[in-house]
């Protein structure tokens, strides 16, 4: 067994400081790629979450209904902090949008020319996407120490995303068996 | 006969945030049928525009429903279409993740947790190669983001917003050559 730099011990996180990180990656992510931010700060930054509750809050974030980002950002608040962690994270992230969107759109109507700008925004959407990369590329490193848990990257992400099957279904079959295999592995390093 | 704007943005956007499973995406083309062809609230090409900017906006792409609310009724629709939207979901959630997380020390929660990391990775993934397709596949789109995620891998101390400006300088000057 390999000693992981993610059971490093973590920091805590005070409710002032919860807000701030999520009142900034709210106002700062243009483009999009918000989970990607959410890694950035909570796993790599501010070591507050491991990079394996991360992935897991973020499958059940996607499987519940609502905003997955929303719902990622509840899930992180509430194990940080209790409920207050919840709301205090889940405010600080929707107070920037909110007037962000209403701000571009009011800025957008009164432009005439909008294609340099357009063309601005798929760049800042490219490199948010970029962060999203990120997150692929460590979850698969600690994927990679198993062959089941590639695979199991492996079949999510084609099904989903290049056969387009229903979310809910892929998840709904391969998550049980990938906790299954988790669960056996368990029992014979218990045993052995 | 004018229906109250406000109940009519609840009475939409309320069971959304309970059926948006798998994302603000999925609901996407659903609103759409509400907002343009049932409520008549907006045309066509009005929603189009209000879903680009809310892509490009900073935040969650269901800040659309924001824009919606604002549209429709001022600053009490773009709050009251908001809190619809994000407040019954978040409760759900919350509540789901509190309960699971009361056995966050039991062998079985590992195991779960442990079991839900590749599959959250995978959907990841799956996310990247629907922007890219969302994006027409387009060549400089790709290099960019992988362009992105090579600088935050390797040079992990330069600021994430530093990477995002660089990321639409570069497909500026594009457009400009």
């Amino acid at each position: 067994m390999t000693a992981d730099r993610q059971h490093q011990p973590l920091e805590t996180a005070s409710l002032a400081s919860l807000f701030l990180v999520c009142l900034k990656i709210g106002l700062l992510s243009f483009g999009g790629g918000l989970s990607g931010w959410l890694y950035q700060e909570f796993v790599e930054r501010h070591k507050w979450i491991d990079a394996d509750d991360f992935a897991s809050s973020l499958a059940i974030s996607q499987m519940l209904p609502g905003a997955n980002v929303i719902n990622l950002v509840v899930c992180m608040g509430e194990q940080l902090r209790g409920p207050a962690g919840a709301i205090a994270g889940a405010f600080g992230f929707l107070v920037g949008p909110f007037f962000a969107v209403i701000g571009l759109s009011a800025l957008i109507d009164r432009i005439t020319d909008a294609g340099p700008l357009q063309a601005t925004l798929a760049g800042v959407a490219a490199a948010a996407t970029g962060l999203l990369i990120v997150i692929c590329w460590h979850g698969l490193r600690r994927a990679s120490r198993h062959l089941s848990g590639l695979a199991v990257v492996a079949v999510v992400a084609v099904t989903v995303g290049l056969l387009k099957w229903p979310l809910l279904a892929v998840v709904a079959c391969v998550a049980p068996v990938s906790i299954a295999l988790r669960w056996k592995r368990k029992d014979r390093s218990n045993a052995g | 006969m004018r229906d109250d704007p406000l109940l009519g943005l609840i009475i939409v956007f309320v069971p959304f945030s309970l059926i948006s499973i798998g994302g603000g995406a999925s609901i996407i083309s659903s609103m759409e049928t509400q907002v343009v062809t049932a409520r008549g609230w907006l045309n066509a090409p009005e929603f189009l525009e209000l879903f680009a900017i809310s892509r490009a906006a900073p935040g969650p792409g269901v800040m659309l429903a924001t824009l919606i609310g604002w549209k429709v009724a001022g600053w009490a629709g773009a709050i009251i279409a908001s809190l619809a939207l994000f407040v019954p979901s978040s409760l759900l959630c919350y509540g789901v993740f509190r309960w699971s997380n009361a056995h966050r020390q039991k062998r079985w929660h590992r195991a779960v947790r442990e079991g839900l990391a590749p599959v959250g990775t995978g959907l990841i993934i799956a996310g990247v190669i629907s922007i890219f397709q969302l994006a027409g596949g387009a060549l400089s789109s790709v290099l960019i983001a992988f362009a992105a995620a090579a600088v935050l891998i390797f040079l992990p101390r330069i600021p994430t917003l530093v990477i995002i400006v660089f990321g639409g300088a570069v497909a500026l000057a594009i457009c400009k050559l």
